[in-house]
C-alpha cells in the first residue's frame, strides 16, 4: 500500500512542475466554461426548465463538467501507448509490482493534482461569473468524493483498455481519438444526457461513459438523493469494477504478445 | 526574384510532398480524420439538442445559429489548415529551426507556411462545410446576389481574419516562447464563442469581439446582413459589410508584426 501511495505522491509531484502550462489551460478551460454556461442560460432564461435542470442547474452542470476536464482525462490521454511504441513499456512490466495497480496509482495521483490546481480554480471563476449551485449537505459532499474517485477509476480503466489496444495495432491513437470524442458526447459531457431525445438518452444511461460525467455532476447537483443516489453510486462502482476487470483481461492476452528484443 | 507564378507552383509541389507523406498510413489517416470530424461536430449536436427542447436561442432559430456556426467554423478550418506550421512555431525558435528557413533563399513566410501541412484538419472543414450547407438549405434567405457576393466575401475575410490572429500569435513567439497558449482563446475559444449569437454574453466580451480581435466580422455581423436582420447593438447597417475591410486591415497589421519579428529575431544558438 505504501508502494502505491509513493507512486500516486509522485504523479502528484510530476504535475508540479508544468506550472505555466496549467495556468495557460485553466484560462482555455475557464474560457469555454464561460461560454458553455453563458449559451445554456440565454437558452433557458425564464423558460422553466429542461428535463429538471433549472437555468442555474444547467449552468453549474456545464462548469462542473468542464471542471472535471483534465480530472478524468477527457481530451485524451497516451501515457500507456507512448511506452508501448517506444518499447519503455518493458521496464515498467519488468518491475516487480502488479503493472495495472501501479498505473491506476499513477492516474489518482495526477487526477488529485487536477482536482485541486485545475478543478477547483475553475468552479471559483463560475461561481464569481455565474454563481454555481453548490452541494448543501455534509453527506453530498461525501457522496461527490466518492462518485469522484469512481469516475476517476472508470474514466482511467477506459484509457487503459484503448491504451494497450497499441499492443496490436499502430492506430491505437486514431482509434482513442474518436473514442474519446463519442464518449464525450454520450458520457453527458456537451450536455446532460437527459436532453437527449428518449432512445438516445436510454442508450447513453446504457454505456459506462455517463459514469466518467453525468454522474459526477449530478451527484454535485444533488439531482440524485436518498437510494436513487445509492444506486448512482453502485452503478458507477459496477462500472469501475467490470472495466477494471477487461483492462486486466486484455493486458493478460496483451503479455502473452510482448516480446523483449535483447538489446 | 521568384515570380507568384514559380511561388504557387513550389507551394503545390512542397504541400503535395507533405500530404504524399501523410497519405503513406492511410489507416491512421482515416482514423484522424474521422476523429477531428467527430471531435468538432459534437459542439453542433449539442446545440442540436437545446434546440429539440427550445426553438430559440435568445430569438435566434437552429438554422440561423447554425449558419453562424458553419461561417466561422470553414474560415478557421480554412486558416488552420493553411497555417499547421504557425501552431508549433515556438519549437522552430526553440530549436533554432527557424535559421535553417532564414538562410534560404526564399521569403521565411512563404517557407514556413510550406514546412507543414496537416490534410487531418479537413475533418474540421468538412463538417463547417456541412453544417454551413445544412444551414444554407434549411433556411429561407431570399438569396440576391448581393448576399451571395457577401457570403463569399464573409468566409474569405474569416479566413484572412483568423490566418492574421495565427501569424500574430507566431510572431508572439519572437519574444517569448511561451506566447503561442495565449492564442488558443481566440482562436478555438473565438470559434466556440462566435458560433452563437453575440447577444448571449456580457457587453465586455462583444465589445472585445468587434473592436479589440474583430471576430464579430468573421461571421456575425455578414450574417446579420444575410439574415436581413439589423444590429441589436445599434451599430448603423453598414457596419455588416466591414468585413473585407477589417480584414484587410488585421493582415496588414500581422504582416508588419511578422516583418518586425524576423528583424527582431536573434537566434537561441543551439
Amino acid at each position: 500500500m505504501k508502494l502505491y501511495w509513493e507512486v500516486a505522491k509522485r504523479a502528484f509531484q510530476r504535475q508540479l512542475a508544468y506550472r505555466t502550462a496549467n495556468l495557460a489551460g485553466l484560462v482555455t478551460n475557464a474560457f469555454f466554461g464561460y461560454v458553455r454556461a453563458a449559451v445554456l442560460v440565454a437558452f433557458l432564461q425564464g423558460r422553466g426548465e429542461i428535463a429538471g435542470y433549472d437555468a442555474q442547474a444547467a449552468m453549474t452542470y456545464s462548469w462542473v463538467t468542464q471542471a472535471l476536464i483534465m480530472v478524468v482525462a477527457l481530451w485524451g490521454w497516451w501515457e500507456i501507448e507512448t511506452t508501448i511504441r517506444t518499447g519503455d513499456v518493458v521496464s515498467d512490466l519488468s518491475k516487480p509490482f502488479p503493472y495495472l495497480a501501479f498505473w491506476l496509482a499513477r492516474d489518482y495521483g495526477r487526477a488529485a493534482y487536477f482536482l485541486m490546481f485545475r478543478a477547483l480554480p475553475i468552479l471559483l471563476v463560475g461561481q464569481l461569473t455565474f454563481g454555481l449551485r453548490w452541494p448543501t449537505s455534509p453527506l453530498s459532499w461525501a457522496a461527490l468524493a466518492l462518485s469522484l474517485v469512481l469516475a476517476i477509476t472508470v474514466s482511467f480503466a477506459w484509457r487503459f483498455l484503448l491504451n494497450v489496444s497499441a499492443f496490436w495495432t499502430a492506430d491505437a491513437r486514431g482509434i482513442g481519438y474518436l473514442a474519446m470524442a463519442v464518449i464525450l458526447f454520450l458520457g453527458g459531457f456537451a450536455v446532460p444526457v437527459h436532453f437527449f431525445p428518449p432512445w438516445l438518452r436510454d442508450l447513453a444511461l446504457a454505456l459506462p461513459f455517463v459514469a466518467i460525467t453525468q454522474t459526477p455532476a449530478d451527484v454535485f447537483l444533488e439531482r440524485v438523493t436518498g437510494l436513487a443516489l445509492a444506486s448512482a453510486l453502485l452503478r458507477q462502482a459496477l462500472w469501475a469494477v467490470a472495466l477494471l476487470a477487461a483492462a486486466r483481461g486484455l493486458l493478460a492476452l496483451a503479455m502473452r504478445r510482448v516480446v523483449t528484443q535483447g538489446g | 526574384m521568384h515570380t507568384p507564378r514559380t511561388l504557387f507552383v513550389l507551394y503545390w509541389r512542397l504541400i503535395g510532398a507533405q500530404v504524399r507523406s501523410q497519405m503513406q498510413y492511410k489507416v491512421s489517416f482515416l482514423l484522424n480524420l474521422i476523429g477531428a470530424f467527430m471531435a468538432t461536430i459534437i459542439d453542433f449536436l449539442a446545440v442540436a439538442v437545446l434546440f429539440t427542447r427550445i426553438p430559440h436561442l435568445a430569438g435566434w432559430s437552429l438554422g440561423e445559429v447554425a449558419l453562424l456556426y458553419g461561417m466561422s467554423s470553414v474560415s478557421f478550418a480554412l486558416a488552420e489548415m493553411l497555417s499547421a506550421a504557425l501552431d508549433t512555431f515556438d519549437t522552430y525558435i526553440a530549436h533554432g529551426t527557424f535559421d535553417r528557413v532564414l538562410s534560404r533563399p526564399l521569403g521565411a513566410f512563404f517557407q514556413v507556411l510550406t514546412e507543414d501541412f496537416r490534410l487531418r484538419r479537413l475533418g474540421r472543414l468538412t463538417q463547417g462545410t456541412l453544417v454551413l450547407w445544412l444551414a444554407l438549405t434549411y433556411l429561407d434567405l431570399r438569396w440576391s446576389p448581393d448576399k451571395a457576393v457577401v457570403l463569399v466575401v464573409a468566409l474569405a475575410s474569416g479566413f484572412v481574419i483568423y490566418s492574421s490572429i495565427l501569424v500574430m500569435g507566431a510572431v508572439l513567439c519572437f519574444w517569448t516562447v511561451q506566447g503561442k497558449e495565449a492564442t488558443n482563446i481566440f482562436t478555438y475559444g473565438g470559434d466556440f464563442m462566435t458560433s452563437y449569437p453575440l447577444e448571449i454574453y456580457s457587453d465586455w466580451l462583444r465589445h472585445f469581439v468587434t473592436f479589440i480581435v474583430p471576430l464579430a466580422f468573421v461571421n456575425y455581423y455578414p450574417a446579420l446582413y444575410l439574415l436581413d436582420r439589423t444590429d441589436p447593438f445599434g451599430l448603423p447597417a453598414w457596419v455588416r459589410l466591414l468585413s473585407p475591410l477589417v480584414a484587410i486591415l488585421l493582415a496588414l497589421l500581422a504582416w508588419a508584426a511578422w516583418t518586425l519579428g524576423v528583424r527582431r529575431y536573434q537566434s537561441t544558438g543551439s
